[in-house]
């Protein structure tokens, strides 16, 4: 039998961010394609989507 | 001394926090524990009555005698990135990570022990009646008659995941929802099933909280929408004040769950009262600062920046 709370989830759709920046090990931050810190683009993060109370939850479900 | 941040490469809101920490000077070693071992190096020595252990990664090198705190953010599993990954190696690398961090004096955010225990969505109701919190009655069981009864005493019944969605299914997304009349319960001995009395809410409520620094966000609630996470509704985060009386709980909540960071969820009904929902030890803080302005990554990296003054006082609320 599958659980209750199972009858009420959703599909989603397979997440598909593709974050337009990557992470630099020397400077240990994530940096856009012309090297400016990503935190440097508030809007930009904002579009993406990461940092939302959604973004982790497959991993972190206390968000 | 630096500031041991324990997260992904890809956490960008962990970002936030770190070019603070380098605006001020202060030196930070970001590891990811999937990536030790391989990218990363630990050795630890217990020799002699005494003990060192040394971190590298990245070029950077941290020895257990530098450290100054330790941000646990959104770590990996130990081992995840390794060659030949296993549960087996995955044991042994936390028990030399956590073992040699838990032997090195340090300041937490949060210490394990407590990110664990409140991690428990159960335990955190109660810790909330105790810390004076207005809480909406709540049952967990795996007894379908239990849940009936739940049901026909509060009528507006939500049902949420205490973990959250299945793991090994990216794909589905489980939202607090409304359950329906008629609904059948028997599949409530299947699986336990957290049920909350629905609260007719105009706001939802994210209280983010750094150490004694308290930071209000409101959001003004969809009418009938249930789940503020979900749903584009068009409303935006916005900064608000915290009452003193619910500052009084959070500090109350804090003390006895030995928290330095946590994010409060609430529902603001119809009369303004915030209802307890939930409080989340990692919670994310990255979308509040970016829509309200508040500071709260310098927060975050001024907590960490601190020196402690004297190592044998507990450490979480300073």
């Amino acid at each position: 039998m599958r659980p209750f709370t199972l009858n009420y989830a959703l599909s989603r759709g397979l997440p598909a961010v593709v974050t337009p920046y990557h992470f630099d090990a020397s400077l240990q931050l994530n940096v856009l394609p012309d090297g400016r810190p990503a935190v440097s683009d508030r809007d930009l993060l904002l579009a993406v989507g990461t940092t939302t109370s959604t973004a982790g939850s497959q991993t972190h479900f206390d968000d | 001394m630096t500031v041991l941040i324990l997260t992904s490469e890809q956490d960008v809101t962990a970002d936030m926090a770190v070019a603070v920490l380098y605006e001020r000077g202060v030196p930070v070693m970001r590891l990811d524990p999937a990536d030790l071992p391989g990218k990363a190096v630990l050795s630890a020595d217990y020799a002699h009555g005494d003990f060192d252990g040394h971190l590298s990664v990245n070029g950077h090198v941290l020895s257990m005698g530098g450290l100054r705190s330790v941000w646990v953010r959104r770590p990996g599993e130990p081992a995840a990135h390794a060659e030949h990954a296993s549960a087996w190696l995955t044991a042994e690398t936390r028990q030399a990570l956590y073992g040699m961090l838990y032997s090195a004096t340090t300041r937490w955010m949060n210490h394990p022990r407590n990110a664990e225990q409140a991690r428990y969505k159960p335990w955190q109701l109660r810790v909330a009646h105790r810390s004076g919190f207005a809480v909406p009655p709540t049952v967990i069981t795996t007894a379908p008659r239990v849940a009936q009864q739940f049901a026909e005493v509060h009528q507006d019944v939500v049902v949420k995941s205490a973990s959250g969605p299945p793991p090994d299914d990216p794909t589905l997304a489980l939202p607090t929802t409304l359950i329906g009349p008629g609904a059948d319960f028997s599949a409530v001995a299947a699986g336990p099933a957290l049920l909350q009395r629905y609260v007719p809410k105009r706001a939802d409520i994210r209280l983010t909280c750094v150490g004694s620094r308290l930071f209000g966000a409101r959001k003004r609630a969809a009418p009938g929408q249930v789940d503020g996470r979900y749903g584009d509704t068009g409303y935006v985060w916005e900064a608000t004040e915290v009452p003193d009386r619910i500052a009084n709980s959070v500090h109350e909540y804090l003390t006895l769950s030995g928290l330095a960071y946590a994010a409060f969820d609430f529902a603001e009904d119809e009369e303004g009262l915030w209802w307890f929902l939930e409080c989340n030890q990692g919670g994310q803080f990255g979308f509040v600062e970016l829509e309200t302005g508040q500071p709260i990554a310098e927060a975050v990296a001024l907590w960490l920046a601190q020196r402690a003054m004297d190592r044998r006082a507990p450490e979480s609320r300073r």
